[in-house]
């Protein structure tokens, strides 16, 4: 088999320089894992330094808030995906087999907005949330993520749900709500865990809006802790690095699981949109 | 004779109850969408014309914050350090991607291939925040990573991002090292979709491998090029969250970027109004982006 693809001198170096690429993009990674688990505050790292104590973490976890902000990212990515995949899937199928007149030119509407950079909306979502009194709220962080961009990726998979499945349920008289919660969404699996892994990470890694709309410290999200953090304590440089570590952790763990997902829908949101 | 109008009738109105639910489906994102994309739009063309600070409610002053953009140095500076930082990451990300995704498509088909793709993307799904954290414990100048790296081979330490002349360019390394891996993830699928006997046809007729590259691979791509580019500056044109951390929009004002004026303006200077002009240029220099890219690829069309 090997023997098929000889290797040239040029594929040899090719290999050789992806690999290196490829410990170029790990190094940061294993630093900043091998940095949380060191007691030293200087960064000059030896070996007998690095020990497998949680006391980092510990410290991080307990004494620096990123309890709270590790309860608050969960609550407000749990919160995102179960509003963005109902409110997508709900959207999708209702532009893809309803007959709402009008709804192909409110689609290319809907994909509009996928233009509009976040720091336009920014300030009139500030002004509106605090009239709404919204500040400080999970809602604040939950219901602005809801986009075109999902209901345009449910709708991509919409269309092959045949349409004689839906139709014979309704004659064997099966509601229109039933029809959705057990025939349309088993269908759009796939599409829907594609789906809750972009609003994971959006959500998780969602910044500047937490920053201003979220300012009381037992509302803070993760990006927003771990930043302050940083900035408090310059030299502590194991406790933010374990902070850091945090903050990747978990959607580490849902990219080793599901990383085909991952890259398909990336793939699929890339080459169409 | 009388009961096809009645049968029509009934038809009709039962299309008129499957648009109501079907317009019951979209209602949800609709009203969310129309509340914090479209209305702010709105809003913020109306803010640009005023003066604004959330204590007292806007005050009409016409033209006046637009007249004043172009005379502010601040921003002035700041759009030169985003084009910059963006001519620093779009060629070096588009590039890398390409020839990374490239190679292995037609080299490492093979499980070491998969694995260094599985670890190029790993980068992708650090937040911002994280990476900036991690990269400025990295370029620190007293033992950082990096500076003990140079070091070790006899330079001298180097303050990434407390000198004038380096930190953007650092900055721009971290952007980079993020998006590559998305980049390639789509360029590979396009390389994928190249037809094999296409491919092949090239083989038979002798075509060496950097040949095949550049007259058939390169071609195939083009417009997954365009749009990768497209995204590229649209995204770096927006960078806020690694200035925010790495640099604070310094040393002086040499990593100020666009998006970080219209919040230093906007949530430090409580000048709502002058910063939503900002925001409004931001959303028309982003639509002529997007509007030559569909030119662009309307001129491949015909």
């Amino acid at each position: 088999m090997m023997k098929k693809k000889n290797l040239t001198p040029g594929a040899v170096l090719g290999i050789v320089l992806v690999t290196l690429f490829a410990i170029l993009c790990l190094l940061p990674l294993v630093y900043m894992v091998a940095v949380s688990f060191t007691d030293s505050e200087t960064l000059y790292i030896k070996l007998r330094d690095l020990r497998p104590s949680l006391y980092n973490y510990w410290y991080a976890i307990v004494k620096r808030d990123f309890g709270t902000a590790l309860k608050n990212s969960i609550i407000t990515v749990v919160g995102s995906c179960l509003l963005v995949d109902i409110a997508s899937a709900m959207a999708a199928y209702g532009f893809e087999k309803k007959p709402v007149p009008g709804k192909e030119a409110l689609f290319q509407g809907y994909l509009a907005t996928m233009m509009i950079p976040g720091q336009v909306v920014l300030i009139p979502m500030f002004v509106m949330i605090n009239r709404a009194g919204l500040t400080n709220t999970y809602a604040a962080l939950i219901l602005p993520m809801v986009g075109a961009f999902g209901i345009f990726l449910m709708r991509q998979f919409m269309v092959a749900v045949p349409n004689e499945l839906l139709e014979a349920a309704e004659i064997d008289g099966c509601g229109e709500v039933r029809r959705f919660i057990t025939i349309v969404l088993p269908l759009v699996q796939p599409a829907l865990i594609t789906l809750t892994i972009f609003t994971f990470n959006a959500a998780w890694n969602n910044f500047l809006w937490p920053l201003i709309i979220n300012t009381r410290p037992e509302m803070r999200v993760l990006p927003v802790t771990m930043s302050t953090l940083a900035s408090n304590s310059t030299t502590n440089y194991g406790m933010v690095m374990a902070g850091a570590t945090l903050t990747f952790l978990f959607p580490f763990v849902l990219y080793i699981f599901l990383q085909r997902q991952f890259v398909e829908g990336i793939a699929l949101g890339g080459v169409k949109g | 004779m009388s009961a096809l109008p009645s049968l029509r009738a009934k038809s009709s109105a039962r299309r008129r109850r499957q648009a109501l639910i079907g317009a019951a489906y979209i209602a949800p994102s609709f009203i969310l969408m129309l509340i914090f994309n479209v209305v702010p739009i709105f809003l913020s063309a109306y803010f640009s014309f005023t003066k604004y600070n959330m204590a007292a409610p806007p005050q009409w002053i016409g033209l006046d914050n637009y007249a004043k953009l172009l005379s502010n140095r601040v921003l002035t500076e700041a759009l030169r350090n985003t084009v910059k930082y963006v001519l620093i990451t779009v060629p070096v990300q588009t590039a890398l991607s390409l020839l990374i995704a490239a190679f292995i498509a037609e080299r490492m088909k093979n499980r070491y291939g998969s694995l260094m793709r599985s670890i190029i993307f790993i980068p992708v799904i650090v937040s911002l925040i994280a990476s900036a954290t991690v990269w400025n414990i990295m370029y620190q100048p007293k033992g950082g990573l990096i500076n003990q790296l140079l070091n070790f081979l006899g330079f001298d330490s180097v303050n990434f991002l407390g000198k004038k002349a380096y930190a953007l360019p650092s900055v721009a390394v971290v952007a980079i090292w993020k998006n590559t891996g998305y980049y390639m993830v789509i360029y590979y699928a396009g390389v994928m979709n190249v037809p094999p006997d296409v491919r092949e046809a090239a083989i038979v007729d002798g075509a060496t491998p950097i040949q095949r590259f550049w007259y058939i691979t390169l071609p195939i791509l083009k417009p997954i090029t365009y749009m990768i580019v497209t995204l590229g500056i649209i995204g770096s044109f927006q960078v806020f969250d690694l200035v925010y951390k790495m640099t604070g929009g310094g040393p002086g004002r040499s990593t100020y970027t666009v998006a970080y004026v219209i919040y230093t303006f906007a949530f430090q200077d409580k000048n709502f109004g002058y910063a939503s002009s900002v925001a409004i240029c931001l959303l028309i220099v982003i639509l002529l982006i997007h509007m030559v890219q569909t030119l662009l690829f309307k001129e491949k069309d015909a």
